[in-house]
Order: structure tokens, then sequence, then C-alpha cells
């Protein structure tokens, strides 16, 4: 791959604004999308880039999200590349049609700004809204900072439109943390980015919805051929993981920019400890991981990039031999004890070479995950190497669930 | 009268240029209405048409099973919630790609009016350049004959059923054509099988409009099966239910609504209701509160056309 690096420019950008020039990097088709906080910022950038001509393509001003997965699925079945963006409730509202775009194998690209979903309506933080559709059938990936949301949304579209994958992807990042978090963000030229995606174009076409080919789309599939799709749409997910390391790969050879694909992992190697964490909690977990490492604590951290499919192999390898592992979620699995994404690593735990693992729960309705909180998470995880006597699962912030189990 | 009739019957045969795409048998009830309109489209507009279709009574047919299909056509086979939404989707597409197209979005009353309301209207207000058809059946058939928004006062249902505190349904029925015309959007029709030609040439004119944005079709299809009604009855029921004004056949553009056929002495609706079970029920009384519903959609049409034709649509709003 040429790997001439054409001149970037580095911009102080919102998370959301760095989805939005992402998106517009990648020259899709149509773009249909509704507005929620804390997602809004996307859509009114990529509107005003439609408006100034700056961006050339279909956009759909929807009268709801629901619409907004149903326009860019037909359209991404048609052929075109498409984008759309939401959080939260919008997410919840086109679940019907998420789901169907995987099904239908909609090679969509998609970022949803992690919110609450709870009763209240939570304006605030927090990855339920992922986990709550985490088995739609799309590939999931989670961005720590801005320039990982402008990454991850160029990478999608090599993932999701790869003839090999055909899959929808969605980029999470923390709503509130990043979504208003100005950080400086490398943005690429748009050449280097044309060059990037060009590989798509050499790959066979793809089947699209076109007038007088007789194609059908979305059939009733009652018999065997809906085992036959679903477990094409399963090898698919699987085929994505190895998929989504080499992207990354190349992704550094041409951005100098390399993440690891599936996971990060910081300081793992030498470490006896290790957090797995997720998003925007990352940057707080590394920072104090440094300090810990001053003082000679053997601590690592095992990032998640790619949540769907769920990186198991990966983790094990990753994992295996450390002597303890504390899991922070920033969500709930009702009925199990700790957060979604201990619970799902616990199916592994045999492979682990007796691992112990605890889970952290923090981080939920915008409880910030403090410096100080990474410090108690990391001490418990100590104690746990050392044989003490640690509860299965801690909700960092909110102590008086760890005692009172009886409240109402 | 063999030969009038013949003479009619050729004038219909000229708009079916294209050939039937659907197999000769498909597993509709004898006497479908909506069956027969799914045939009669892709005939008058041509085979290169992309079909949309939800879950429905035109879903196993239109939908084909597994890797087979019972017809030709492209075709999108979509949920209830989003079918406008999907076509929107299509049709931006191909006009971002540079391909001809018609889009017939094809679905049921239910669909249309109730659940996938929501995406149409948006559609309308977009002014998406694709053709809306909406058969109306007057309830939820393929789920077993429950009500919808567009069910008649006084029909029973399985949701509807006539007990001894409630006897059919007790609301009256949503016009779905007016709330369409009302967007002022290019092209707006009520249709039905007993007039195939003002049908095929309102198909036409569709196909054309659609150049100019939004059309959406509102088509009677009589279902036999989920009205009670004898299967060789369909085209008489639908006859009747313009004679009696029940389902007035107008067309409106940019909202100018104009009859396209005169009911001069419309019969009481009796008429019509006396041609299948699922009013069977009704005492005079509940008949009169139906009849007058009628005369209320009539009079509103007719006021609406003499109001539309008065007022001018500014130029800008109009594409
Ligand atoms: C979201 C959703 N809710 C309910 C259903 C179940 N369902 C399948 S077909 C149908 C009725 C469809 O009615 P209509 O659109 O009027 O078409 P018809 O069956 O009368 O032809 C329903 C409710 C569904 N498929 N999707
Ligand atoms: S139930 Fe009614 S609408 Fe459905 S196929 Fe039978 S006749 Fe047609």
């Amino acid at each position: 791959m040429n790997t001439t690096a054409i001149s970037s420019n580095i911009q102080v950008i919102t998370g959301n604004a760095a989805a939005a020039i992402a998106a517009k990097l990648a020259r899709p088709d149509v773009v249909a999308a509704y507005p929620i906080t804390p997602q809004t910022e996307v859509i009114e950038q990529i509107s005003s880039f439609h408006a100034s001509g700056e961006m050339d393509c279909e956009l759909i001003t929807v009268e709801g999200e629901n619409s907004a997965m149903n326009a860019v699925m037909a359209a991404s079945l048609a052929g075109g590349r498409v984008f759309t963006a939401s959080s939260s409730w919008g997410l919840v509202f086109m679940y019907d049609a998420v789901l169907a775009t995987a099904g239908a194998r909609a090679p969509v690209v998609m970022v949803n700004v992690n919110r609450e979903t709870p009763g209240i309506i939570a304006v605030s933080s927090g990855q339920q809204d992922m986990i709550s559709t985490r088995d739609a059938g799309w590939i999931f990936l989670i961005a720590e900072n801005c320039q990982e949301i402008m990454d991850l949304v160029l990478q999608s579209y090599r993932l999701a439109e790869d003839y090999d994958i055909q899959l929808p992807v969605m980029v999470h990042y923390d709503g509130f943390f990043l979504s208003y978090l100005s950080e400086g963000v490398e943005i690429p030229a748009q050449e280097t980015v044309d060059q990037f995606l060009s590989v798509l174009e050499s790959q066979p076409k793809r089947t699209m919805l076109r007038p007088g080919e007789k194609l059908g789309v979305g059939t009733h599939g009652i018999l065997g051929g809906y085992m036959e799709l679903r477990h094409k749409h399963v090898t698919a997910m699987e085929r994505s993981k190895a998929k989504f390391d080499a992207i990354d790969q190349e992704f550094a050879d041409i951005f100098s920019r390399s993440y690891g694909g599936q996971l990060e992992e910081y300081l793992t190697e030498d470490a006896d400890m290790v957090l797995v964490g997720s998003g925007s909690m990352c940057g707080t977990i590394k920072s104090v991981i440094d300090e810990q490492r001053e003082k000679g604590v053997r601590i690592g951290l095992v990032k998640i990039r790619m949540y769907r499919p769920f990186p198991h192999q990966a983790l094990v390898k990753a994992l295996k031999g450390k002597k303890a592992i504390g899991v922070v979620d920033r969500s709930l699995a009702f009925g199990f004890d700790g957060g979604p994404i201990y619970t799902e690593l616990k199916a592994f735990e045999t492979k682990l070479g007796g691992a112990k693992l605890v889970s952290f729960i923090d981080g939920i309705a915008n409880t910030d995950i403090t410096k100080t909180n990474v410090k108690q998470m990391i001490q418990m995880t100590a104690d746990l190497a050392d044989g003490k006597d640690v509860p299965e699962v801690t909700w960092v912030s909110y102590p008086k669930a760890n005692k009172d189990k009886g409240e109402k | 009268m063999a030969e009038k009739n013949k003479g009619r019957l050729t004038k219909v045969l000229d708009y079916l240029k294209y050939d039937d795409p659907f197999s000769k048998g498909v597993s509709f009830c004898p006497g479908c209405g909506l069956e027969l309109l799914l045939r009669f489209i892709p005939r008058v507009l041509g085979n290169d048409i992309i079909i949309t279709g939800t879950p429905s009574c035109s879903a196993p047919v239109l939908l084909g099973q597994n890797k087979q299909s019972w017809h030709t056509l492209s075709y999108f086979g979509t949920l209830m919630t989003g079918a406008a939404a999907n076509a929107t989707g299509l049709v931006r597409y191909y006009k971002k790609a540079g391909i001809d197209n018609t889009v017939v979005c094809f679905n049921g009353d239910g669909t249309a009016n109730d659940i996938g309301f929501g995406n149409l209207s948006g559609a309308a207000e977009r002014n998406e350049p694709f053709i809306y058809i909406c058969y109306d059946n007057e309830g939820y058939m393929n789920t077993g004959i429950q009500k919808s928004g567009t069910t008649p006062y006084g029909a029973t249902t399985t949701t509807t059923p006539y007990g001894t505190v409630h006897k059919g349904k007790n609301l009256r029925r949503m016009n779905l054509g007016v709330k369409m015309a009302m967007n002022k959007i290019p092209y707006t029709a009520t249709a039905t099988l007993s007039d195939l030609e003002d049908l095929a040439k309102k198909l036409l004119k569709a196909k054309k409009a659609k150049e100019r944005g939004f059309c959406f079709l509102h088509v009677f299809a009589p279902c036999p099966t989920g009205w009670g009604a004898n299967p060789a009855d369909t085209i008489e029921i639908c006859r009747q239910a313009v004679k009696t004004n029940y389902f007035p056949l107008w067309e409106a553009e940019n909202g100018k609504i104009r009859m396209t056929k005169t009911v001069k002495k419309p019969k009481p609706v009796s008429s019509y209701t006396k041609l299948m079970k699922k009013f069977n029920h009704m005492t005079d009384a509940d008949l009169q509160i139906l009849q007058d519903d009628v005369e209320y959609e009539t009079c509103l049409l007719g006021g609406l056309s003499v109001l539309e034709a008065e007022c001018q649509l500014p130029v800008s709003a109009q594409d």
C-alpha cells in the first residue's frame, strides 16, 4: 500500500464533529437522520456541509428514527453508501429496522452516541442503549476519544462494505463525555481517505436492488432457507474479527495510527492484573495505570473496541495467565451478578488459566468514572490477586448498593 | 347489452400493455380484491417497477418464500412500520446514482393508515418521488380480520365482534384518501376494481406525476373472506360502494380535488352493506349512522373540491 502521507490537519473539534467530518470524508450517497441529544450536533453538522455543497449526498431529514434506519437500509440495499446517527430512545425507536437491516445484510454505517434509556428520561451517559441492542446482528465498535471516533467511522466503511462481510456497523461513543468533548483531532485529507476506501471498488459487486433486475429482498424465510441465512450471518460476524484486525493494520500504514483491532492492550504484557473497559473511561484508566506503574503496581488495561461479535478469542489470549481481572461495565445485566461484559467474559473463565474475575459497575447516568474510582478498582483487583476476599460485584459510585441488597 | 360490455372490456385491455409477471395460481382466497389489483398494476405500469410490501395478505405472494418467488418483479419485502421510508431510501439513492425508476409501495390499510402512517406522512411532506398504493380491505386481514382505522362504523371484526354490550365497531372510519390529498402532493386518487379504466388511467397519471413527487392511490379492495361475502360478488361490491357514495371516485392534483365519477342519484348504503355479513346485525338506526357518515364524507368532499378549485397553491410550494 502506498503510504504517502497527504497533508492532514489538526483541529480542535467535538466528538460529534469528528463523526460528522468522518462521514463526510467517506462520501456517502444517502444520509438520513433525526435529532436526539447528545447526537444532534452530528446531523446538524452534516446538514451544514450539505447546505454549503461540501457534501454531495442525498440528505433525508426524516420524521423519526425508525424512518432513518429504514431509509438507509433500503438505499444501502440498492447499492448506495449510507450514514445515519442516533442515540438512546432514537436507537430504540429504530429497533425493528435495526434488526431488519442486519438480517438483510445491508452494509449500513451509523454512530450511536451512548445515552441511558431508563424510565426517567435520563439525558445522561451510559451504555445501556448499546447493551439493549447488542444481539441485533450488527458489528459494534466502541471509541475511546474524538480521534478514535473519526478513525472508527472510516474503518467501519471498509468493514461493512467488504465483500466478505456485508454487515451493518455501529460505532458507539459515550454521550456527553465524548459527544461534547473538544480535542485536537487529526483530520485526514480527502485523497487519503479515498485511497483507503478505494479497496472496496476493486471487490466483486454485491447484489443490488435495481429496477428490472428481478431481485427480491426480504422474503418470507420459513423453511430451511432461514437457518441457512442465519448461519451465514453468524459466520460473517466471526469473519469480521480478523478482518477488523487487518483493516486496523492497513489503517496504520496509511494514517500512522494503530489501535490493535478488536482490542487495544495497554501495558498488559508484564501485568499481573488487568482492567477490562471500553469507551471514554479507558483514557482515565490509562492515566491511573501510569501513576500506579510508577509505584511498581503491575496493572494493565484491555480496551474492548469491538463488542459484537464478542472478541472472546482475543480476550482469552490477552487475559490468559493473569492473576486477577476487573471488568468495568457502564450498563446492567438484569438477573446476573455483575455487568453485561463481565457476565459474557465469565463464560470463558475456564480458558483464562485460573485468572479470577470481579465486576465493577460505574459511570451510569453521567456518574463520572473518576481517577479515584479507578484507583479503588485497581486496589480491589490487587486484593483479589493477593487472594483476599473481594465482593464479586461493586457499584463503585453507589456504595449503598454493595451493602443493602434488600432495598426497594 | 353483450356488445356494449365487450366494447368496455376492449377499452380496458388497451391499458394492459405488459405481461402478467405473477404465476397463474397464487395463494390468495378466491375473489380477493387485492390479488386482482396486484396483478393489474404491473400490467399497466410495466414489469420494471420495484414493488415493496409489508407483512399483510399481499405478503405471501409479493414476498416469495425462501429462495422462491411468485413473480418476476424486483421487490423489497419490509416491515409494516417503515414501508414508505424504505421506498424513500430507494428513490433517493436512485436519484443520486441517476437510475430511472418507478417504485411502488404497495400496502394494506393497516400499514398505510395505522402503524405505518408516520412515515407515509413524512414521505408526503418531503414529496418523495414514488407511488404509494394502499389497497383498502378495511382491516388487518392477514392476522385474522381485526379492526383498523379504516374499518367502517358497525362492522364486525375479530376485535370488534358482536356482543351483548358492543355490536361491532363503534367508531367511524378515517378517510385516508382525503388525509393524503390535503398534503398537496402532486397526485392523489381513489379507485376500485369495478372501474378498471378509471384505475388504469390513474395509475398512468401517477407514474407521470411521480416525476414531480409523491403520489398516493387509495384503492378499495374487498376481502370476501373477512367481510363474509360471496367471492363472486367482489366486483359488484365495488360497484355498489361507488354507487352509494360509500367509496367515491376522485383525484387530486396538488390537493385540488375533482370527482372522476359523479353519482347523480346515490343509492342507500344498504344496497352495499347487504352484500356482506359484516353488517348483518345492524339495525336500521345503526345503518342510519353509517348512512349519515357517508353523506357527511360526500358533503365534505364536495365542499373541498369547490374550495380547492378557488384557491391557488403558491407555485413554490407545488414541487
Ligand atoms: C410491527 C408489527 N406488528 C404486528 C404485525 C403483525 N401483522 C402481520 S400482518 C398484519 C395486518 C396487516 O394489515 P394490513 O396492512 O391492512 O394488510 P392486510 O393483511 O389487510 O392485507 C399484522 C398486524 C407485524 N407484522 N408487525
Ligand atoms: S383474507 Fe381477504 S384480503 Fe386476505 S387474501 Fe383472503 S380475501 Fe384477500
